[in-house]
């Protein structure tokens, strides 16, 4: 502001100098047209505002006629003569309002202007042609626009030297010339020196060439900056504060309420932080400031509390499910530094513990010897043993093992021994060499002297038992095997049966024992039925039947050799079983499906098939020795018939897959069956359908079991594995006791010959001897 | 139709819990798992049926109980540990914020285990919870032992501080100080992996095994954390028991220390015993201390100790003679405290054990004696050793550390000198005694001072192991020591013991074997000097086919086939026969008499016939031993051949020993 005011009365005073001057009047008359203009403009903008004061009379009685309405609009509410005045007031706010809502843009009062009177005047100029000036345009920004500080040269930053021959120096924000102001010749200069005026600098204003001087402000201004005060001019930077309200004590209370408890007594909730603080400090929770260090010092040094842990102890019982970790084992003598020598590992031991891994290593250590103590190494292991041993305590799921800490011997059942249970064969006696191929079948006859055989090669021996000699031969077939030879059971014949496929012979075969006598009973056994047969058959066959089996004599060629009668049935025969008494036997072929078991009345001649259907194929048959009881093995079970009541009575399971054969107790009342799945099993038939003991001593399938029939308490299988088994197995009379059974003896000899062993075994009827027949052609005495 | 079961929602399922489950419902780092497993003493369980018990498809490894578990749920333990946690996250958060200050200030505040190898938390209440009483703690001391020795004598490393090392050695010492004024010390043996330790307290037989003086190698993966974990759970066990074991026999725990003693090396001696009250401290103190303390004056110590020493012989003499004549006349009824002798009045009875009455306790086996040991020896456990079994005075080299009775090797009053070194020859006495100059004794190396014994340090052992007093010519320096026997050994009926002849432990097999051999040999030395007759090839080689066999039937036991024994039992007999026949027809070609030889024959004859039916009944009881397995069932069975195998295995053990025995004496017997 302060250089504005300079300005002016510069100006001023420059006016009062041209006024002077004469010679640069013509110069300067634009400028002073100019400071006219101004002057003029300031009336203009009064008639403006007079004119707008015009208007808005003008308006203020169009508004004061709306008013009129709002105020009709309104006189119902309130009369309107008391309000006049105030009326009068409010139409001046709004008319002040709508001034400056609408500056004076109105457009409309402008135009009058210009159709009224023209907004320029004509002029001569320099060279004395017309010349129109016009005033000048307010752009009326209405701003207080403090920047605008009248002309100001506009051309930049270039040296003024430029301008020195022209009588401008620039120009201002509208293009207008600035013109030079008047350089003042040397005696003006020197007259400004004699007459210093007040602020005069000497110096000139570079942008408008004026000579620049200072106001008295400006100079104050000058001077504070010099003196180090502050810029501004105040009286004091830092007065004193007054104050106001507390300076005086007031006699009076604001409040005339009673003094509160809390003012004069002690604070609960302070008396109760300062205890918390008393407390730690006595607790030693809250300790006085140390030095970091010196405090770590103390506490390394202060020692573990140590009490009686134990005061009160109370034993507890031990957690079942606790297991304590076991203790390691205490060193033997070889982890002594200095063992018995015995002890040292031999190379060959050293190196294969060296080529061992690590963790197949039996001991991790090898023992060693060091003749004295000093020459001890350390013991390299020591740590990561140490560290397994963490490992086991922690991680080892324990396990508690019940280790039987006996002698493995008392498991053993207290067996009486072999010489009490004695006699039972234990050698081979005698072989009976002859045939060729396999034996299949051998049979030792109801007296105990002969034997009988069959084999492969198709023929019918028989040998003398005890000396092996051959007695007696017939060749049955050329092509097909004996399957079984059978002797009938009674002392007042000698009549065998033997099946080659599918016939079934019945011989009276010529030994030294036989006498005469006893060879036409035989004969005369065998021929009873002939004449019976024929009637009996015609009588029962139904026509366009197939009978079951045909009786007849095998011709003559075999009658001479003593072969009487041939039976055939429909497939082959595989197994022969008499029953006791010697008149019926029966016959199993197995591949047979209905007709697979038949039962042949030898006084007849007639053949039976007593089952019409049969779940499964037919292993075996066998007649009870005491009761009219059949029995007959399918592969998986043993099925026993009543034959007068003829219903089946019971089904023995033993559980093998594959039966191969069983034998009937001579008591009636135990079973053993032999299994091609290795099995031997004792069946008690009145305890129960299952087996009673189980016994797998072999390892090949079981051919064939028989008991002892003479009396004696003895069992025998025969293997595929070539050995036969004799087994002690007594059947107390006393029917609450179960039968004993122990394994006595095995008897190796046969060889086995495309994995077939021995296939057969008999019991002699008396002496405790068998007879086994083998697949390496041979049959053997056993005694 | 019931509820459908959904599978692992009972049984089995239920009882356990794997181990990533339960570290999920502790909510802990599986490190603090471990650790919390560690000291609470919980260990993972194997299932019954490892299928039925895990959830998931992948198979599980470690199975806990869930009660287990559960238990570990209200370990005040596992606050500190979550506290732990919590202001390490604060750090790291301080840290990462830059906020460095803020993070020293909680780092500060934290507890560094590691540095000060002292946590925040004590492990007081497990230790009482796993040992509700005392003699639970000591049935588990045999690890803590082991353990503690071996951390006292290891390297300090990063994972191991010097702190921690420090105070399992002053455990140590001070559980030693325990059994040498308590005499519970009973057995030690010197293994290849250290010095095994045995002692009786209370009842309980502790094992432990305590490493020799060496730099512990280091091999393999071995995870120092968890050992650590293990230790400070023992520290402070051995801590507790300590001090019962000191207030049981009227001790002050801690014990005095003396720093600047303990930095001379003086282990044992670093540490004064106090007794609680006035009356037992005096004697207390002599006990462990007497000596050790005095150091300054060795000679003047020696004769008061003399005198000790004399005066209490003294009285013991007194006591005893006071004993005597009170035992004699002890028709009135005197009343003492120690254990009656009940002897059988009649035959028939039975015999009950009875704690032995020895009249020499076995505690003061040394007490009479001064010990000095030699530089080379291992100071320490013979000092515990001869301490703990009764000896007062113990001097040796003061390169052994501070702490000696006297470390003048010349003292008079020493009676027994420990040396472990072998015997010079004079020759090279004479070039060594210059180097020898730094140790300060002038003394060639083969110098000995009348009037004491020298022994090397095995004496000591097999002294205290038999509670007796080894002669000392067995042990003397440079001799060959006899075995060193582990004492922990129980020799059990049928098991191979060195300490008994061979002849009264080798089967009547092995004899006859062994004899047969012999007699071969001698023949065939007999032989060789006297006539170029190859006779004898003939029945060497019989001799030692049948050995062969022999052999067979020995080791294969009884699962070989019984058709071949019976073949040889046939063979064997044909054999000889045909070889005695051989024999004969030779002599006859030969036409000499072969009377020597024929009397050398008729002894290996009787032998072999001897043998033979030794065979023959071997084989009779195999074939019994068949049957009668064969009646038993397939489970007992399995089980009888199970333990039979066992029995073969260490059967055979103990068969090569007595094999490889035999041979050593037979070359021993040679060389003289």
């Amino acid at each position: 502001m302060g250089s504005k005011l300079a300005d002016k009365k510069r100006k001023s005073r420059e006016s009062d100098s041209e006024s002077g001057d004469e010679l640069a009047n013509g110069l300067f008359d634009g400028v002073l047209s100019q400071s006219e203009d101004e002057e003029d403009y300031v009336p203009s903008d009064d008639a403006d505002e007079e004119e707008d004061a015009d208007e808005s009379g003008s308006e203020g009685t169009d508004d004061s006629e709306d008013n009129g309405e709002d105020d009709d609009i309104l006189s119902d509410d309130i009369p309107s003569d008391i309000d006049g005045e105030e009326e009068m007031n409010r139409l001046v706010k709004q008319q002040g309002e709508l001034e400056i809502t609408e500056p004076g843009v109105d457009p409309k009062p402008k135009e009058e202007d210009d159709n009224g009177e023209k907004n320029y005047r004509i002029e001569k100029d320099a060279n004395g042609g017309i010349r129109y000036v016009y005033d000048e345009i307010d752009p009326v920004y209405d701003s207080d626009d403090t920047d605008a500080q009248g002309p100001v040269n506009t051309i930049g930053n270039i040296p003024l030297s430029f301008y020195d021959s022209y009588p401008h120096i620039g120009y201002d924000i509208n293009g207008k010339k600035i013109m030079r102001p008047a350089a003042g010749d040397a005696l003006q200069s020197l007259l400004d020196s004699i007459e210093v005026p007040k602020g005069w600098t000497g110096l000139t204003d570079v942008n408008t060439g004026n000579p620049l001087n200072l106001s008295q402000e400006e100079l104050e201004l000058v001077r504070r900056v010099q003196m180090g005060l502050l810029p501004d001019d105040l009286q004091d930077p830092y007065p004193d504060t007054v104050e106001w309200f507390t300076s005086k004590e007031e006699i009076m209370p604001l409040s005339s309420a009673p003094e509160p408890k809390r003012r004069f007594v002690p604070s609960k909730n302070e008396a109760k932080q300062i205890m918390k603080l008393v407390r730690a400090i006595r607790e030693g929770r809250i300790l006085p400031y140390k030095p970091p260090e010196e405090r770590e010092r103390e506490e390394e040094e202060k020692e573990e509390a140590h009490f009686d842990l134990w005061q009160n102890e109370e034993p507890q019982a031990p957690n079942p499910m606790h297991i304590p970790a076991p203790k390691l084992p205490p060193p033997g003598y070889d982890l002594s530094y200095n063992p018995p020598e015995e002890y040292l590992p031999t190379k060959e031991e050293r190196e294969e513990w060296e080529k061992a891994d690590p963790e197949d290593r039996e001991k991790e250590y090898l023992p060693q010897k060091y003749n004295a103590l000093r020459k001890v190494p350390a013991y390299g292991n020591l740590v990561k043993e140490r560290f397994e041993r963490c490992m086991d305590l922690y991680l080892a799921p324990r396990v508690r093992k019940n280790r039987l800490n006996i002698d493995p011997n008392s498991l053993l059942p207290k067996l009486p021994s072999p010489s009490e249970l004695k006699p039972f064969p234990t050698v081979v006696q005698t072989i009976f060499r002859g045939h060729e191929g396999r034996v299949r079948s051998v049979a030792v006859d109801p007296t105990g002297v002969a034997l009988a055989t069959g084999g492969d090669d198709g023929t019918v021996r028989v040998w003398e038992l005890l000396t092996g000699r051959q007695v007696w031969s017939v060749r049955l077939s050329s092509d097909e095997p004996v399957n079984t030879v059978r002797w009938r059971p009674t002392k007042d014949s000698f009549i065998l049966a033997a099946a080659v496929g599918e016939d079934i012979f019945l011989m009276v075969p010529t030994h030294a024992s036989v006498t005469p006598a006893l060879d036409q009973a035989s004969r005369d056994v065998l021929a009873a039925g002939f004449g019976y047969a024929t009637n009996g058959q015609q009588q029962t066959l139904p026509a366009g039947k197939e009978p079951p089996a045909k009786w007849a004599r095998p011709g003559t060629k075999l009658e001479d050799e003593g072969v009487l009668i041939r039976i055939t049935v429909r497939t082959t025969v595989k197994v022969i079983n008499w029953h006791r008494r010697g008149d019926h036997f029966a016959t199993v072929s197995p591949t047979g499906q209905r007709s697979s078991v038949a039962i042949h009345t030898l006084s007849k001649h007639l053949t039976q098939i007593p089952f019409r259907k049969l779940s499964g194929l037919a292993q075996t048959a066998a007649f009870h020795p005491l009761r009219p009881l059949f029995f007959v093995a399918t592969q998986r079970t043993i099925r026993c018939y009543d034959l007068q009541k003829l219903e089946l009575v019971k089904i023995v399971q033993p559980g093998a897959k594959w039966i191969s054969s069983f034998d009937i107790h001579p008591g009636g009342d135990n079973l053993i069956v032999g299994s091609y799945d290795k099995r031997l099993l004792w069946h008690d038939l009145d305890l129960s359908n299952r087996p009673y003991k189980t016994m797998r001593f072999h390892s090949e399938a079981i051919r064939q079991v028989r008991y002892h029939k003479g009396g004696l308490p003895l069992f025998a299988d025969a293997s595929d594995d070539g050995t036969l088994q004799i087994f002690h197995g007594k059947v107390p009379n006393d029917q609450l006791e179960n039968p004993t059974i122990i394994p006595v003896k095995m008897l190796k000899g046969h060889k086995v010959i495309n994995k077939l062993g021995v296939l057969d075994i008999d019991w002699h009827p008396r002496e405790p001897w068998c007879v086994s027949a083998g697949a390496d052609g041979t049959a053997r005495l056993w005694m | 139709m019931g509820k459908i079961k959904k599978k692992g929602q009972a049984g089995q399922a239920k009882n356990y819990i794997t181990r990533t489950q339960a570290i999920k419902k502790l909510q802990i780092s599986l490190p603090d798992f471990r650790k919390l497993c560690i000291w609470k003493g919980i260990y993972p369980r194997e299932p019954r049926n490892r299928k039925k018990v895990s959830k998931s498809a992948t198979a599980s490894t470690t199975f806990y109980y869930t009660k287990d578990i559960q238990y570990l749920l209200h370990e005040p333990l596992l606050q500190k540990f979550r506290e732990q946690k919590v202001l390490e996250k604060k750090i790291s958060r301080a840290l990462g914020r830059g906020d460095v200050s803020d993070a020293a200030r909680l780092e500060r505040n934290a507890a560094h285990p590691e540095k000060t190898g002292k946590p925040r938390y004590t492990l007081n209440h497990v230790i009482r919870e796993r040992y509700p009483t005392f003699i639970d703690a000591l049935r588990d001391l045999d690890d803590c032992l082991s353990m503690l020795f071996l951390f006292a004598n290891l390297p300090s490393t990063t994972a191991v501080p010097a702190k921690m090392i420090a105070r399992c050695e002053r455990l140590c010492l001070e559980f030693q100080h325990y059994l040498i004024v308590s005499h519970s010390l009973r057995k030690s043996f010197l293994s290849i992996k250290g010095i095994y330790y045995q002692a009786n307290i209370q009842g309980e037989d502790i094992l432990w095994l305590v490493p020799y003086k060496f730099n512990q190698r280091i091999v393999g993966d071995i995870d120092f954390r968890i050992m650590g974990t293990f230790v400070e759970f023992y520290m402070t066990l051995l801590g507790f028991v300590n001090y019962r074991l000191y207030t049981s026999v009227g001790l002050k725990y801690p014990p005095k220390f003396d720093q600047l003693k303990d930095d001379q090396g003086a282990e044992l001696g670093a540490f004064a015993l106090e007794g609680v009250n006035l009356a037992t401290n005096g004697e207390t103190k002599a006990i462990t201390n007497g000596e050790a303390e005095r150091g300054p004056d060795p000679k003047v110590q020696a004769e008061v100790d003399k005198l000790v020493q004399q005066l209490r012989d003294e009285s013991n003499g007194e006591k005893a003679d006071e004993g005597s004549p009170a035992d004699e006349a002890d028709g009135e009824e005197n009343p003492s405290d120690a254990i009656d002798k009940f002897e059988p009045v009649a035959p028939g009875g039975d015999v009950l054990p009875q704690p032995s009455y020895s009249s020499s306790d076995p505690s003061q086996l040394f007490s009479k004696f001064t010990f000095y040991l030699s530089r080379e020896t291992p100071r320490q456990p013979l000092e515990f050793i001869l301490r703990a079994f009764g000896c007062k005075r113990i001097g040796w080299d003061s390169v052994l550390g501070e702490g000696a009775f006297t470390t003048d090797e010349s003292d008079p009053s020493i009676t027994h000198q420990i040396v472990d070194r072998p015997v010079v020859r004079a020759a090279v006495s004479g070039e060594g005694d210059g180097e020898d100059n730094q140790t300060a004794q002038k003394l060639g190396p083969n110098h000995r001072y009348p009037g004491r014994v020298y022994v090397q340090p095995q004496w000591v052992w097999d002294s205290i192991n038999d509670e007796e007093l080894k002669s000392p010519e067995l042990y003397a320096p440079g001799a060959a020591l006899p075995p060193h026997l582990s004492p922990f050994v129980k020799p059990t009926q049928g098991q191979y013991d060195p300490t008994i002849p061979l002849e009264e432990q080798q089967t009547e097999r092995e004899a006859i074997d062994a004899e047969l051999e012999d007699a071969n040999q001698e023949q065939q030395e007999g032989e060789e000097s006297e006539v170029e007759n190859d006779m004898d090839v003939a029945s060497e080689e019989g001799g030692e086919e049948e050995e062969e066999d022999g052999e067979d039937g020995d080791f294969g036991g009884f699962s070989e086939g019984e058709e071949e024994e019976e073949e040889e039992g046939s063979e064997d007999e044909e054999e000889s026969a045909t070889l005695q026949r051989q024999r004969e027809l030779e002599a006859e070609i030969s036409g000499k008499s072969v009377q020597g030889n024929k009397k050398v024959d008729a002894k290996t004859k009787a032998k072999l016939e001897a043998k033979k039916a030794l065979e023959r009944k071997k084989r009779q009881e195999a074939e019994d031993l068949e049957r009668a397995k064969g009646m038993l069932s397939k489970k007992k069975r399995k089980l009888f051949e199970q333990m039979q195998y066992t029995n073969n295995k260490k059967s055979a053990e103990d068969m090569k020993l007595r094999a490889k025995r035999r041979k050593l004496e037979k070359e021993r017997a040679q060389k003289t």
